[in-house]
């Protein structure tokens, strides 16, 4: 008994003299990094980091003068992991990466190949890889994290929110983490594409406080449309239909809207509720081709035409129109990918390996060649399941 | 002896007859009988518990202990006469355990009161008490109460045999022989349940449980004391089966909050705060922005000084009471975060462990918690959740290792029995609880009529 009470005794003094070491860090010690930006200059890498200022941020704590909620640090290095390190000579404090919430890459890195920084941030003990990851449109990924944002005081929630959001309500936008792009980069027969994120308005007055002293800031940030990726090097845009087309063919649409022309003229609104897509490869006389199903589910969500909803004749109009529509879409897309970017975002080389991986192994070689030529075909069915709180629209009863 | 003796039953019952005696003539009736003792315990006195005794050094206990000892020359053997009669506290209601619905009476400083508030609820002739007296100076009367065709035999012949091992000047108070008994002396945990409510002595009775009355202390043991019984309260047996389990729920999750919050906040803001929420850290951060300490630091001089005013709380006189409590609760809740000395959730979190720890319906239960909160903190300081981890592991190792009188102390979990779930996590419907715990009341199991 004696000597097991001695043996706790030393225990216990061993802890205390083992706090204050190894791997303790108080919560003030630590520069709480929410946004990484990475552009490439010259042979170097520039990182920059948006690490937030908790004092200005959190409830209760405002004090009368207007600080910055955010802090920006900016290192030049050859590595990513010097540049972190170097950091330190600006920031009093050592950067934590744990809370990163999105990751910017400058359009220019982009183009050059983004495969060589992500090493670093998945292999990072410290990182968690739940991150978004965003390309800075027709900029740097410097100057993105310089703008200061209304409502959601911190830039990078504010982008990490915003894409969390329309990604969930509106298809053209779809967010990847970081392990989800990893994937998507090793994985045969796909390639990436990446949501972009623009500055509108002056990149120097976002910078300022006055920006978000307006009810209208003259500097923000808007998710744009999808960066389509070629191996790991960015080759170019989709458009706002394309990037529609291009979430649906991936099934990644949970919710959206989507307007229709109404057969007397008009618009007539649907939100949809749910879709799934399926993609099928199938090789025929040594000839790959890909089926895609859709089977969409949506109410109808305004009507700014004269249409009877209460013909189900017309209804299975409007259903057929859906599904033209979304057809349209996806065949714009496709042919962007096709013709303009020459590269298959849509993992049709995946699908084709999946339903014949022999004839696979012969042309992975030169699957864009074949992709190019690829014969895509559609089908699917169309819901309408509820038409809101009323049945036809007021708009016809209204006295002329 | 003065102040022993309840005198006026002693002028009635003694003095009065033994003068009466000197008007009439008692030489006839004398030689009727054998001896002048007989007569006298027999034909002159009229209390009720008397008795002759040869042994004197008994009977000088019994002199010391109030009763009237009465010599007669040419006789070795003397007559005890029990009138005693001390000035004693009534039975009021219990100050610990208190309850909103049960029975509202405590046990008091007197032993044969508390053997008759427990008498009061089981009158079953094989309700036993087998009484000894403890302590060569002071003499204490110590008994053994249990029914005897419910108790098992090996738990009753151990407490016994405890009890008659221990050799001690004094015993003041049932706490002495709580330590002589209880199985390992070195551990954080009661293994010996105390109660000052008769009700619950006599619930656990009925379990099969002993009980250990002490001369001279309302707070009675009962034995063999389990994990679980420190978390059940009188009251989940007289409030509604759902209410009570949902209850009782909530005394096993203050228990652990009491136990680790302060331990699981440092590990967590000093080693992982990739594990707390985006915002919650910033928020955190900003609080901490500022204090001079480590949060470790600042935990521990928290705990220590709720600690403090909790034990002056205790001592001190009721009239200083209010003026400490005001200076405690300032020194405490507002100036120690205005100066950023101390942030505002390390006074969230003290203060909710403080709170929970009073949740426990069973004061002993909390002590030991006590005591491990700061074990936990400097584990979780030195190593983080790790830290926590191991020091759960050792704490469950030295659980399942602790037995109360040879009942394994983590029944009926480890040893897992099913059949007495229905009284741990959950407390089912009374007519659902048919038998009694496996391994304690092992000579009769069966509480009910199957059929009902």
């Amino acid at each position: 008994m004696k000597k097991i009470g001695i043996g706790l005794l030393c225990g216990l003094l061993l802890l205390m003299v083992t706090t204050g070491c190894w791997n303790r860090r108080e919560l003030n010690t630590l520069a709480i990094q929410l946004g990484t930006g990475i552009d490439k200059v010259g042979n170097q890498y520039r990182l920059s980091v948006q690490v937030v200022n908790p004092g200005q941020v959190a409830a209760g704590y405002n004090s009368a003068t207007m600080r910055s909620p955010v802090t920006l640090y900016a290192a030049t290095a050859p590595t990513l992991f010097e540049a972190f390190r170097k950091l330190t000579t600006l920031s009093p404090r050592k950067v934590y990466g744990a809370h990163i919430r999105v990751l910017i890459l400058g359009e220019s890195l982009a183009r050059e190949g983004v495969d060589k920084v992500l090493d670093l941030l998945s292999r990072d003990a410290e990182n968690r890889t739940d991150f978004y990851i965003m390309i800075a449109r027709r900029n740097t990924a410097e100057n993105t994290l310089k703008v200061l944002t209304l409502l959601e005081k911190i830039p990078s929630n504010k982008l990490y929110s915003s894409l969390d959001a329309s990604s969930h309500a509106w298809a053209p936008t779809t967010a990847f983490t970081l392990d989800q792009l990893i994937s998507q980069l090793v994985t045969e027969g796909l390639n990436p594409v990446l949501t972009g994120v623009q500055i509108q308005g002056d990149p120097r007055i976002g910078e300022t406080p006055k920006n978000v002293e307006e009810i209208e800031p003259a500097t923000r940030l808007v998710l744009s449309d999808l960066a389509v990726f070629h191996k790991a090097r960015m080759i170019g845009w989709l458009n706002e239909q394309e990037s529609r087309g291009y979430n649906l063919i991936m099934n990644n649409v949970k919710s959206t809207a989507a307007s229709l022309t109404c057969p007397g003229g008009g618009k007539l609104t649907v939100e949809v509720l749910r879709n799934n897509t399926k993609i099928k490869g199938h090789v025929e006389d040594g000839e790959p081709s890909i089926n895609i199903h859709i089977k969409t589910e949506a109410n109808i969500a305004e009507v700014n035409c004269e249409i009877d909803l209460d013909n189900p004749v017309t209804i299975k109009k409007v259903e057929e129109q859906m599904k033209d529509t979304a057809f349209e879409l996806m065949e714009k897309s496709v042919e962007a990918a096709q013709n303009r970017y020459k590269t298959d975002i849509f993992g049709f080389g995946q699908a084709i390996f999946r339903s014949n991986p022999k004839y696979w192994d012969q042309v992975s070689e030169r699957w864009t060649e074949k992709f190019v030529r690829l014969k895509v075909n559609y089908s699917g069915v169309c819901l309408i399941r509820r038409s809101g709180t009323t049945g036809n629209t007021f708009l016809k009863d209204i006295k002329r | 002896m003065d102040g022993l003796v309840n005198s006026e039953s002693l002028h009635d019952f003694i003095i009065q007859p033994l003068i009466s005696l000197r008007n009439i003539e008692i030489s006839p009736l004398l030689q009727s009988r054998r001896d002048t003792l007989t007569f006298l315990s027999e034909e002159v006195l009229c209390a009720g518990e008397i008795e002759i005794v040869q042994d004197r050094d008994a009977q000088l206990t019994n002199l010391l202990s109030g009763q009237s000892v009465i010599l007669v020359p040419g006789y070795t053997e003397s007559l005890r006469i029990n009138v005693s009669g001390v000035e004693e506290r009534s039975v009021t209601e219990p100050l610990t355990q208190t309850v909103v619905r049960g029975p509202m009476e405590a046990f008091t400083e007197n032993f044969q009161r508390n053997v008759a508030l427990i008498r009061r609820k089981i009158k079953d002739p094989n309700l036993w008490v087998d009484a000894r007296r403890i302590g060569t100076v002071t003499r204490t009367k110590v008994a053994l109460m249990y029914i005897s065709s419910i108790a098992s035999d090996k738990v009753v012949d151990e407490v016994r045999r405890r009890l008659d091992r221990i050799q001690i000047d004094g015993i003041l108070e049932s706490g002495y022989i709580e330590e002589f008994i209880q199985d390992r002396t070195y551990t954080p945990f009661p293994t010996v349940y105390n109660s000052e409510r008769p009700d619950v002595i006599a619930a656990g009775l009925l379990e099969g449980k002993v009980a250990i009355l002490v001369d001279g202390t309302p707070f009675v043991l009962l034995v063999p004391a389990l994990f679980i019984h420190f978390f059940q309260s009188p009251e989940d047996y007289a409030q509604r089966f759902d209410i009570s389990t949902l209850i009782r729920l909530l005394r096993y999750i203050s228990f652990f909050i009491t136990l680790f919050a302060p331990s699981l906040y440092i590990a967590v803001t000093t080693f992982h705060q990739e594990m707390l929420p985006t915002n919650l850290l910033i928020n955190l951060a900003a609080q901490r922005e500022g204090v001079p300490f480590p949060a470790f630091i600042e935990a521990l001089l928290m705990e220590i000084t709720y600690e403090i005013l909790r034990e002056a709380g205790i001592r001190m006189p009721r009239t200083v009471g209010q003026a400490v409590s005001i200076v405690g609760t300032l020194v405490i809740g507002q100036a120690a975060v205005q100066a950023g000395i101390i942030s505002a959730v390390m006074v969230i979190i003290v203060s909710i462990t403080a709170i929970s720890s009073y949740v426990m319906p069973s004061g002993s239960m909390s002590i030991s918690v006590r005591m491990l909160r700061f074990l936990f903190m400097g584990l979780a300081a030195s190593l983080g959740i790790f830290g926590i981890f191991a020091g759960i592991l050792g704490l469950l190792f030295h659980l399942c290792k602790l037995r109360s009188f040879g009942v394994p102390y983590m029944t009926p979990l480890a040893p897992f029995i099913s059949q007495d779930q229905k009284d741990t996590l959950f407390r089912y419907p009374w007519p659902r609880m048919k038998t009694r715990p496996a391994l304690i009341g092992d000579k009769n199991k069966i509480r009910q009529k199957p059929d009902q």
